[in-house]
């Protein structure tokens, strides 16, 4: 196997979607939602309307600042765990004593499930943007750390006399073996923060709203604009499955050249 | 000799740094060196824990988030497995189902607060609308795939002894999926507990979550703090439970361990 | 002998042994104090050489080459090459180990890995004739490109030895190498490697446990026996060269080496 051209990928990533017949409760539901729902309700507005009510939210020039607000903050929270969960689960799991010196304290923490942090982050932090991101870094990075310490720790010995048989400088040694040892754990850290992260972000926009999906959602609700709400909903939803997605793609694009077993597994 | 390998086995460093962090969080904010408005000494947090209890709002707010979690569970439970089941068995069941479970697996709980708020207000029903889908799907997904995992070795011993279909799934594939779907009611059983702190925050103002956020607002560190550690062993203890009672009934799986 | 051929006699390195091990022993901690694995182990190799040590499981060879290596301190003795002393992984010898999946760097390409060693040191034109020269050595120049995890057991072993030659190392030290591969495998690589030996004037020390390949591959064989494991013997042999894998081991010679060294060993187990 050269790589693989396009047409390959495409193929593979094609057949391991399930049969599309799967779609069919979804549409059954929705199909049976709109016929039954003739008219608009302050419950249970027909889908038809919700389309309706994103649209009006579109044109009042509110839904695209409030889904890049969310996107932003997203992603840009999801950068910053990164790089510091990396590094400091590189430095963790480099130095076994110092992850069973910390180990009880990291797990204490992490018990607390990140949503119950959020009023801390606002009491400590205040309502702004700066809060918002400093909440979905921390939600973030637990996986990331973990994970990355958890494999930096696993690095074979082999590979790690290897480096000393070549007499790699500490710092080569990082950099050519033990970081690339642990992309695969880093990407699996991601793909499980990233629904942690979305929560939470969406979170903290229905407490304080702060510009975000999450606070029109909140609005809407308030003002019994029930289509915008379900509108919104299938909103999140799209936008979860497009990140979660497109995040598959760029790992097995990043993970081409480690052994299959190391890539995500789906049954 | 017991009671040595009991003392070798603590973690003295680990402890000793969790020990080291309290006091000198104590000592930090005492000295007045960490002089932050919302930043309480454990001391001041411990004794947030007494007013609670003492006033009796602790074990009531306690109480309801436990009464959310239990209902949420019980029937992700129920239908998860039952489900679960189902399209295990059933190919044809899965490849009309797969797709749609695929598609709203990743929608966020905390998504639905403004739809249960919609249709029921301030009540016990929103936390529910919140919570019962994401706790669903664990169990669900793990059922499947210990269903559909059962490994054709075993299917072959059944026709060996020429078990009948309800004797093949009571007595093979049951005991056989049983760790995945254990695995699959322990992580519901923590998701259950974030999903009804979060929907008491957002949603119902009742239970732990809104707790938290209500010492938030009155600007009372420590009875948050409070509430926030109570959240957090609460947790503890029902993973460890489940952990427990998983390996009480399922002595010799080793997956059990896993997640 | 056909490796002493075609080498220049002015060469200093060429002079002395390449390598050398004086009295070396080799201890680690246990419950109660320290543990002896290797005792006064002395030999040398010369340059160009290729020397066998062989012994049953548990005898220590995993340690000794490690300590050749420098990677596992000596409690005593020393480790010469070319007459200096080691102090850590010296620059002229490489390990070549077993396992090689865990060897490889299993996410570069194989001329990436090949070139592991020199290219930190060397231009880039440079490394890449190297890489060019030493998958050529190992008959890997059209996997360039694959990925260690695409290849068979045996082709991934040839890569951990053309990185080992792409540093021109004076002194390979092969540590079990060919145990994890199936028979015939084993035969062709073992033909490879002298080959490999023949055309470069690298020193080889070869650890194994299969008795038949130390006599087909060696120069000399070392037998190293008995806990802690000590060096019982070092056989001459003089069997002719190029070595055949049907009928050097049909030789009357080969069958009394053979049996020599399996009496050597057999000794000291008692």
């Amino acid at each position: 196997m050269r790589s693989a051209p396009w047409r390959q990928y495409f193929t593979l990533v094609v057949e391991a979607l399930p049969s599309a017949r799967g779609l069919l409760p979804l549409v059954a539901l929705l199909g049976v939602w709109q016929l039954l729902q003739t008219g608009p309700s302050p419950y249970f507005p027909p889908p038809s309307d919700w389309w309706d009510g994103l649209m009006l939210l579109a044109k009042s020039g509110r839904l695209y600042p409030a889904l890049s607000a969310t996107t932003i903050t997203l992603l840009l929270g999801l950068a910053v765990a990164v790089l510091i969960g990396t590094g400091m689960g590189l430095f963790i799991g480099v130095f076994p004593r110092l992850s069973r010196a910390f180990g009880p304290l990291l797990e204490f923490l992490r018990a607390v499930p990140p949503p119950a942090v959020v009023p801390v982050a606002i009491l400590f932090m205040g309502y702004d943007e700066r809060m918002k991101l400093t909440v979905v870094v921390l939600a973030a990075i637990w996986p990331i750390l973990l994970n990355t310490s958890s494999a930096a720790e696993r690095v074979h010995p082999l590979l790690l006399d290897v480096a000393r048989s070549f007499r790699l400088s500490a710092f080569d040694r990082m950099r050519l073996i033990i970081l690339p040892s642990v992309v695969p754990a880093i990407l699996l850290g991601i793909r499980v923060a990233l629904p942690v992260a979305i929560v939470v972000t969406l979170l903290v926009e229905m407490l304080t709203s702060i510009e975000g999906i999450g606070a029109l959602m909140i609005g809407a609700q308030r003002n019994f604009q029930s289509s915008q709400v379900y509108g919104l909903l299938v909103l999140i939803g799209l936008f979860g499955l497009l990140l979660n997605n497109v995040f598959a793609v760029f790992e097995a694009i990043l993970l081409r050249r480690w052994p299959p077993k190391t890539q995500s597994q789906n049954f | 000799m017991d009671r040595d390998r009991f003392i070798a086995g603590i973690n003295w460093p680990g402890t000793a740094v969790l020990v080291f962090v309290g006091l000198a969080w104590e000592a930090a904010v005492r000295t007045g060196l960490l002089e932050y408005e919302y930043l309480p000494a454990p001391s001041t947090i411990a004794l947030g824990f007494g007013e609670l209890a003492s006033q009796g709002i602790l074990a009531p707010d306690i109480a309801h988030t436990l009464i959310s979690v239990a209902i949420a569970w019980a029937v992700a439970i129920v239908l998860g497995i039952s489900l679960g089941f189902l399209l295990g068995l059933s190919p044809v069941a899965r490849r009309y189902s797969l797709a749609s479970i695929e598609i709203l697996r990743p929608m966020p709980g905390v998504a639905f607060a403004p739809v249960g708020l919609l249709l029921f207000g301030f009540s016990l029903k929103t936390e529910m609308v919140v919570t019962i889908l994401p706790v669903l799907w664990p169990v669900l997904v793990n059922t499947i795939g210990g269903v559909t995992g059962v490994h054709q070795r075993l299917y072959d011993v059944g026709r060996t002894f020429r078990l009948g279909r309800r004797d093949t799934i009571l007595r093979i594939i049951l005991p056989a999926a049983m760790p995945p779907i254990i695995v699959g009611a322990r992580i519901s059983l923590g998701l259950a507990l974030v999903l009804a702190v979060v929907a008491e925050m957002v949603g119902n103002p009742e239970g732990l979550g809104y707790a938290i956020v209500r010492e938030q607002q009155a600007l009372r560190p420590d009875l948050m703090f409070a509430y926030i550690v109570t959240v957090g062993v609460i947790g503890i203890v029902l993973n460890a439970g489940m952990l427990a009672l998983a390996k009480a009934s399922f002595p010799s799986a080793r997956q059990l361990r896993g997640g | 002998m056909t490796s002493t051929e075609g080498r220049s006699g002015a060469d200093e390195k060429a002079a002395g042994p390449a390598f050398e091990c004086r009295s070396v022993t080799v201890e680690f901690p246990h419950k109660f104090g320290r543990k002896r694995i290797i005792e006064d182990i002395s030999f040398l190799v010369r340059s160009g050489e290729f020397l066998t040590i062989v012994g049953p499981s548990g005898t220590g060879k995993t340690t000794l080459l490690r300590a050749m290596g420098g990677l596992t301190p000596t409690a005593s003795g020393s480790v010469l090459v070319h007459g200096k002393e080691l102090d850590g992984p010296p620059e002229d010898v490489v390990i070549v180990f077993q396992d090689y999946s865990n060897a490889l760097l299993q996410w570069r390409t194989i001329a990436a890995n090949v070139a592991f060693g020199i290219e930190r040191t060397l231009e880039r034109r440079e490394t890449e004739q190297r890489v060019h020269d030493a998958l050529a050595l190992v008959g890997l120049e059209k996997n360039a490109d694959d990925y260690p995890w695409q290849l068979s057991g045996g082709m991934q072993q040839r890569v951990q030895i053309a990185r080992a030659l792409a540093l021109r190392p004076a002194v390979m030290l092969m540590d079990e190498p060919f145990a994890a591969l199936d028979a015939m495998t084993k035969a062709s690589m073992q033909d490879e490697l002298l080959r490999v030996r023949d055309r470069t004037r690298t020193s080889f020390v070869f650890i194994t446990h299969d008795i038949e390949e130390a006599v087909y591959l060696g120069d000399r064989i070392a037998v190293l026996t008995g806990s802690p494991g000590r060096i019982d013997r070092i056989f001459e042999i003089g069997l002719p060269a190029p070595r055949d894998q049907l009928t050097t081991r049909q030789l009357p010679k080969f069958l009394e080496y053979r049996y020599a060294v399996h009496q050597a060993i057999g000794r000291i187990h008692g």
